[in-house]
């Protein structure tokens, strides 16, 4: 999945109309720690660009989870979920970006969902309440998750002020998201965000 | 405490004060502890109906909780939440609150929007709720449009958090008043909330919050004990407990007031029952302190009172209760008392009691005389004093030992009182006894006493084996007649009694004026011859013994003669007793050994010189060396030197006086027996010792001639001497028929007037000088 994703930012990157920078973005939580898969994505004030549209994606249900529980894809993605339990599932979605649901297929059965408005899509079971997974829909072609040191680098980044939105399944604020501009010539950006803890079914790092 | 004189009431004081010092400690801390366990029953009480609201409250909330979450799950409800489907959402809540009975319920967006059933909570209100429950605080007390609360609240997921459903529970005073019910205690609860800074109650029935109390409630949340506090205008003891709070800065306090009159009324009647239990208690230990008190001290001062008593010479004795060491105590004091009158008697007995006989000794009877004699001046009646002496009692002592002596005495002083019963008894000491007859008109009862006693101590004892028959003398005085004082009474009667024994003992005399006469002389004389050898008043004659067969004078007889300076010549018969009674003989008897020895020195060898010697200087002087000192002095051979003795000297003494007889014969003192055939002549003494000579006594002499028997008695001796081998000497030979008799009778020698008559010394030397040594003439 990550291997995937870095494919498609390598492509953004063949696509640059604009002189490009790194810009490095860092996500500590309130002790400083560096915080890990929080989404982070840029929007350009110009040279906005979307991602390449396409491509196929699985989210599995295995053992009463989905897998994997975060994932990225572009707006107008097509995303299959395999069923490889032998109990039924009742998948939905009653995220903005995305209201699905997948009523009641049973074992290697497989329905795919076209995703064509960018935003976050919390998935959920109607039957098991423990099974939690996120798709981040995302409409910027610099979308891309931290790493374990917290920070994302877009080498690409066009030289251009902007916001940059920071989004994470656990972060406390309004829908999950915090966000804030970028000036020009700035190449990097720190946020300090508060986590909830996570539901007790969940582990921490995912 | 020392200002108490009495023990008892030291006792009493000291003991009342420490008991009760000790009940007091101990009510005290009983009546303490009582409050103590019933503040702590009550707080406990307090605290389980503390412990009864939270699990009221804790399921309650789980009620709620339990029904919130129900709804939060529901898949349509949470598709109309995500979807912002109002209506649906206001009915589906609606529909669970009526079913909970609770009057507000809302839901809160994850983004801040509110849905209500219950319009009368200002949104406003509603929103400030986002906070906490971002914060997952889901559970909790708060003031919501000015009353408080219980909030419960459960996350609608779908499947993120996308808000909450909220229900909030009032707490009305008839939820508080179903606390109360519950409590086992009549308790007061209220719940107190903060918002804003000000204080509200929710419910209860105390509805008396100020601040002042609140604010004291506040205080003690946090140390969670009771505290005491005016609840309703009343005392209480108050348990404040603190409620969660649905958001920060929020404070909810449950209040539990159990007043304290009611609280602690059954330890106020159990302290109440303690003070009078206690009060009681020191009246009862008072009590009981002075009556054991009064039980210790009692017989003590009873002995002390005893003591004093017995100080004074009474012969107390104190009442014994008991067996405790106070009833020994008495035990012992009387035993005390008892021996000290016993030891008293004794002194008294020992005083005045003669320990042999037991009769009253000599101090007694000088009381007993002067007190006759008192009364004897009053009523002018008369007493007889009896004084008496055992005859012969030395002999008796000597020869059967003192022991027996004892017994005689003992057994006549037993035969006294019985014979003078009546009469005062005494022993003054040796055998001398007294007895003190009063007497009436009739004298002739004195004369019946006398003979009285005479009889009875003449009955025949026997002691060790021995009889005896003993005898006494007595000698009487009449008082006042015969004496005007004791001293005076006694004497005559002594003297009386010297006349009873020269009268020939076993009799009894009375004292007369002429034996006071005759004991003067006698004084005189003793005086006299006292003298006597000082002043060289003795002189010794000489009477010759005529030697009948060798017709020659063989000895002289030495005889003292005294020449008193006013008296002239006084016979040895007058003087000699009284010298023997005095002792004097001694110094005297000595001299006469030493001057014959000394005259008879300067005699032809063949004479020789006999001398008298008295029983008391064989039992009493140093015969023994008198004579040998005279002996060796003199150079007088000593078998020129012969000793007369008596038969009187075997009376006393006899072991000594034959080993000293031995003893002189051995050196060759010649012996010869005196008077023999007078007094109690045994023949078992010519067996007992080997006389040199018998001297026939003159009294045979003289009836030689007259007396039928008397030649044959004289004829007997010296046969029987002559059987013996002893010489005979016949005395008192005055006329030559006596002298032709003797011969024929084969005696040894004689002596007489007949021959001549005792001589002078110089009269003798004159006749050895004129060697008219034989005076054959006569023969």
């Amino acid at each position: 999945m990550v291997r995937r994703f870095l494919v498609f930012a390598a492509g953004l990157l063949l696509t640059a109309p604009l002189a490009a920078a790194v810009l490095t973005v860092r996500v500590v939580d309130a002790a400083g720690r560096p915080v890990r898969d929080a989404v982070v994505t840029f929007y350009p004030s110009a040279g906005a660009r979307t991602p390449r549209p396409g491509g196929h994606y699985v989210i599995s249900q295995q053992n009463l989870q989905f897998h994997p529980f975060l994932t990225i894809v572009p707006v107008g993605a097509d995303i299959s979920f395999p069923n490889f339990d032998n109990t039924k599932h009742h998948v939905y979605s009653f995220s903005p970006a995305k209201r699905f649901e997948l009523k009641l297929f049973a074992k290697d059965q497989s329905r795919t969902v076209h995703f064509e408005k960018a935003g976050v899509v919390a998935l959920g079971c109607n039957i098991h309440d423990q099974m939690s997974a996120f798709i981040v829909v995302a409409d910027s072609a610099w979308t891309a998750r931290t790493n374990a040191q917290g920070t994302v680098e877009f080498g690409d980044a066009p030289n251009a002020p902007g916001r940059i939105t920071v989004w994470h399944p656990y972060l406390r604020a309004p829908n999950g998201t915090m966000q804030q501009g970028l000036a020009l010539n700035q190449h990097s950006a720190s946020f300090s965000v508060r986590l909830r803890p996570p539901p007790p079914s969940m582990p921490m790092d995912y | 405490m020392r200002s108490f004189r009495s023990l008892s009431t030291r006792l009493t004081v000291q003991f009342a004060l420490l008991f009760a010092a000790a009940m007091l400690a101990v009510s005290a801390a009983l009546s303490t502890f009582i409050a103590g366990a019933a503040s702590r029953e009550v707080e406990g009480q307090l605290q389980s109906s503390g412990a009864v609201y939270d699990r009221l409250w804790e399921e309650r909330a789980n009620e709620l909780q339990n029904a919130a979450q129900l709804l939060a799950r529901d898949f349509g409800f949470r598709a109309a939440v995500a979807t912002g489907d109002q209506a649906t959402m206001q009915s589906a809540l609606g529909n669970a609150a009526a079913r909970l009975k609770v009057r507000s319920a809302f839901i809160v967006t994850a983004d801040g929007k509110i849905t209500a059933v219950d319009p009368s909570i200002p949104a406003a209100e509603t929103r400030q709720l986002w906070d906490p429950l971002d914060e997952g605080r889901l559970i909790g007390v708060s003031v919501l449009s000015g009353r408080p609360r219980q909030l419960v609240a459960a996350p609608i997921m779908a499947p993120t958090l996308i808000g909450w459903v909220v229900f909030a529970a009032d707490l009305d005073p008839r939820e508080m008043r179903g606390l109360e019910r519950l409590s086992a205690i009549p308790l007061h609860a209220a719940v107190l909330a903060q918002a804003k800074g000000r204080w509200l109650e929710a419910a209860g029935s105390m509805s008396a919050l100020s601040g002042e109390t609140a604010s004291l409630a506040e205080s003690h949340v946090r140390t969670g004990a009771a505290f005491e506090m005016r609840v309703a205008g009343e005392k209480s003891i108050v348990l404040a407990k603190p409620l969660p709070t649905f958001a920060d800065g929020q404070r909810a306090i449950l209040l539990l007031a159990y007043p304290k009159s009611q609280a602690l009324a059954d330890a106020r009647k159990l302290q109440l029952a303690l003070a009078a239990m206690t009060f009681l208690g020191l009246l009862l230990m008072g009590f009981a302190t002075w009556r054991a008190a009064g039980r210790i001290t009692q017989p003590l001062a009873r002995l002390d009172e005893a003591a004093g008593r017995l100080a004074t010479g009474e012969h107390v004795q104190v009442r014994v209760r008991g067996s405790d060491e106070l009833a020994r105590l008495a035990t012992s004091f009387n035993e005390m008392v008892g021996k000290i009158v016993e030891r008293e008697q004794r002194i008294t007995q020992l005083a005045f009691n003669d320990v042999l006989t037991g009769l009253p000794n000599r101090t007694m009877f000088h009381q007993q005389l002067e007190q006759l004699f008192r009364a004897s001046e009053g009523n002018g009646s008369l007493f007889a004093l009896h004084c008496l002496d055992l005859d012969q009692f030395k002999a008796i002592n000597d020869t059967l030992g003192h022991p027996a002596g004892d017994a005689l005495l003992v057994e006549a002083a037993q035969r006294l009182r019985h014979a003078a019963r009546g009469s005062f008894v005494g022993r003054l000491g040796g055998d001398e006894f007294v007895v003190l007859q009063s007497v009436g008109p009739d004298r002739g009862a004195i004369d019946r006493l006398a003979r009285d006693i005479l009889s009875a101590i003449a009955q025949p004892l026997t002691i060790d084996g021995n009889e005896l028959v003993p005898s006494t003398s007595i000698g009487i005085a009449i008082a006042p007649d015969d004496g005007n004082d004791g001293g005076t009474l006694l004497r005559n009667a002594d003297l009386a009694l010297y006349r009873a024994k020269e009268a020939g003992r076993g009799t009894y005399a009375f004292f007369e004026e002429s034996l006071n006469q005759r004991a003067q002389e006698r004084r005189q004389l003793e005086s006299d011859l006292r003298l006597a050898l000082e002043r060289g008043e003795f002189e010794l004659h000489y009477q010759p013994l005529f030697d009948l067969e060798q017709n020659r004078i063989c000895s002289f007889e030495a005889l003292l003669r005294w020449n008193h300076p006013k008296r002239g010549l006084i016979s040895p018969a007058d003087f000699v007793p009284v010298a023997e009674d005095t002792g004097l003989i001694v110094p005297i008897g000595a001299w006469v050994i030493r001057e014959a020895c000394a005259e008879a020195a300067d005699w032809p060898g063949q004479i020789r010189v006999a001398v008298n010697v008295s029983p008391v200087q064989f039992h009493r002087g140093a015969l023994h060396e008198t004579i040998l000192r005279a002996l060796a002095t003199t150079g007088l051979a000593p078998n020129r030197l012969e000793i007369e003795i008596t038969e009187s000297i075997f009376l006393e003494g006899g072991e000594t006086t034959l080993r000293l007889l031995h003893a002189l014969r051995a050196i060759g003192v010649r012996v010869a027996l005196d008077d023999f055939g007078t007094g109690y002549s045994s023949l078992s003494y010519l067996q007992s010792f080997p006389f040199d000579k018998l001297k026939i006594d003159r009294s045979f002499i003289h009836n030689l001639l007259t007396r039928d028997g008397a030649s044959a008695i004289v004829h007997a001796i010296t046969e029987l001497a002559n059987a013996l081998g002893i010489e005979t000497t016949a005395e008192g030979v005055e006329e030559t028929a006596q002298l032709m008799e003797l011969r024929a009778h084969g005696c040894s020698s004689v002596q007489g007037f007949l021959f001549a008559e005792p001589m002078t010394a110089a009269d003798v030397s004159q006749l050895f000088r004129d060697d008219r040594i034989a005076l054959s003439d006569v023969a």
